[in-house]
């Protein structure tokens, strides 16, 4: 069920205002002056004039650590329990990016711990009004359609229009004043989202075909990977922020008494020294990816090239989180990427 | 089973490590005392043992020969030697004066010359004896060393963080003091304490030391570059808390 809803400023925050007082609405509020994906308290918080949030959206169902298992002596179990809420203002590139988490987390063995708390939300997309410094969605992965979404909001003259993508979405029509929207306000609001797209500071220039295929043959230019990650921390930020990225990391801890404990997942960092190391058994190890450049390269291979096939696209999705977060202003996909395609 | 028994000692520091102990408060620490014995701990108690232990807990750095004889007799008999604080792991900030050569005049004025004031380079114990573990950090992480602890007890190898500060403000959705005009050295700190000075908008002074592989000189280029340092202040910054870590230690 795909329908278009008109409603005006003032009546759109009364809409957000009765749905925070009876769901958790989870949306992008003011940090400082960056900005953060956090439960509502109240409409005002709500902040759909953000440029980009500091942590992807993902932590609402993949948090940076999460208990899977309680055990106590010989009892144990697991710590699914999902919690019904709604992610109100997520931009389209963010939208993607869930997209190809709900797929990666879903091959092979279905991971509940994942997809128990993405099944529990409804996911409302926003239209970009401003532009982060390092964005580049505009350019890249254009094949690879936003979807699995519940419904968008775009902001258009006088108010918003609300499109809706099936049940979950259509549910919430119910706490606001919507009208159908007019054939002309469904053009404007198509319009407000086509324009934003050419209007990124940085932009890829060839196809992720293209990108994907001359990324994957500058594998074994050492000196190139060398030179890029010299200024390379190994710190893991560009990892970390990234709203595609999905490892992470297992342990057991006890409590206090000894007898109790969890076993937790941490998000993870492939660009960190020890991400790669594995037990050789007898307390040796061995590091599959020692150095820093192989680390640095193996990310841009698996944002360029390596998931391709399996997510129709590029598992970048051009937010630009990692190009800010880093310190050495060296993990930019765009910059690496259009390196590679000019050489 | 028998309770580990656990011993804390102390060579040059401010023993705020064993103190930082004591502020688990008493519900936490008298569950502690569930499962371990603490046979020697002079912040809290005034017995001392000779006896063997299985889990010595070594404050301090290493900063006198003549302190030698008592870290191997505590090796001797310890089953399991831990570096307690940043002092015993790394030197800690009394590295800080292993590059000069004036500090006794500097700190001691005209007593510089008293014969207990005598001390050599400031290093971490384990340039005397072998350590087992770290538990890293100025004051050390009590909920780390639980941690430890309570994986040494059921004999599994702790697992101490080789990967900077910059993992946990990422994972804590930190505003990275970089971003905000400031400066910060956690790209090159060992992680493990959850990253609370940044989150206060403090930065990271990497009290845990470094992380295995520091990359120096892209933080000395970073921080001349983006926190506006001068020269030699980017490139003495990291001396104080990891002057042994540091590819110019003495």
């Amino acid at each position: 069920m795909m329908n278009a809803y008109f409603i005006t400023e003032k009546d759109f925050k009364n809409f957000v205002s009765a749905m925070v007082q009876s769901l958790t609405v989870i949306g992008p509020v003011a940090k400082r002056k960056k900005f953060v994906f956090a439960k509502l308290e109240s409409a005002e918080d709500l902040r759909l004039d953000y440029d980009v949030t500091l942590l992807p959206p993902k932590k609402e169902f993949f948090p940076p650590s999460q208990d899977m298992v309680r055990f106590e002596k010989d009892k144990y179990e697991g710590c699914i329990s999902p919690q019904e809420k709604i992610l109100l203002g997520v931009h389209f590139y963010d939208i993607k990016a869930i997209d190809m988490t709900d797929r990666l987390f879903r091959e092979k063995n279905e991971d509940w711990n994942y997809l128990a708390n993405r099944e529990a939300a409804t996911i409302i997309g926003s239209n970009i009004q401003t532009i982060s410094e390092r964005a580049f969605w505009g350019t890249v992965g254009k094949d690879v359609p936003p979807k699995g979404h519940d419904g968008f909001i775009t902001k258009i003259n006088g108010g918003y229009v609300y499109e809706t993508r099936g049940d979950k979405g259509e549910a919430l029509v119910k706490f606001g004043s919507f009208a159908k929207a007019t054939d002309a306000q469904v053009k404007e609001a198509r319009a407000v989202n086509e324009n934003v797209m050419g209007k990124c500071p940085e932009k890829l220039n060839r196809s992720s075909k293209e990108i994907a295929e001359k990324v994957r043959k500058a594998f074994s230019k050492e000196a190139f990977w060398e030179a890029l990650a010299e200024d390379c921390f190994s710190c893991g930020s560009c990892n970390i922020v990234c709203p595609t990225c999905y490892c992470f990391d297992v342990q057991d801890n006890w409590n206090l008494d000894q007898v109790s404990g969890a076993r937790t997942r941490y998000w993870d960092a492939c660009l960190t020294e020890d991400f790669a190391k594995v037990s050789l058994g007898g307390g040796a190890t061995e590091n599959f990816r020692e150095e820093r450049a192989e680390r640095f390269r193996h990310r841009i291979m698996r944002k360029a090239s390596y998931l391709n096939e399996k997510l129709g696209g590029p598992a970048c999705v051009g937010c630009g989180r990692c190009s800010a977060a880093c310190t050495s202003d060296i993990a930019d996909p765009v910059n690496v990427i259009n390196k590679i395609m000019e050489a | 089973m028998a309770k580990a028994k656990v011993a804390f000692f102390d060579f040059t520091c401010c023993e705020g490590c064993q103190i930082e102990m004591t502020n688990f408060g008493d519900a936490a620490f008298l569950e502690l005392l569930n499962h371990v014995e603490i046979v020697e701990f002079r912040e809290v108690m005034s017995e001392k043992t000779k006896e063997p232990i299985d889990i010595a807990l070594v404050e301090g750095s290493f900063t006198r020969e003549a302190d030698r004889k008592r870290l191997e007799e505590i090796r001797n008999r310890a089953k399991i030697v831990i570096a307690y604080g940043a002092c015993a792991a790394t030197g800690g900030v009394n590295a800080l004066k292993n590059h000069m050569t004036d500090y006794k005049e500097d700190v001691y004025g005209k007593d510089a010359g008293m014969p207990h004031l005598d001390s050599q380079k400031a290093l971490p114990i384990s340039a005397a004896i072998k350590v087992d573990y770290c538990v890293y950090g100025c004051p050390m992480d009590k909920y780390e060393l639980l941690r430890i602890l309570s994986h040494l007890l059921h004999d599994k190898e702790p697992v101490i963080p080789n990967y900077p500060v910059c993992v946990e403000c990422k994972r804590n959705g930190t505003i990275c003091r970089y971003q905000e005009g400031d400066h910060c050295i956690g790209q090159v700190a060992r992680a493990g304490c959850g990253a609370p000075c940044p989150a206060d908008g403090i930065p990271c002074e990497a009290c845990r030391g470094f992380v295995d592989k520091p990359n120096e000189k892209a933080l000395k280029k970073v921080l001349i570059e983006k926190a506006k340092f001068s020269e030699k202040r980017a490139e003495s910054k990291s001396r104080i808390f990891s002057a042994n870590l540091r590819s110019d230690a003495q």
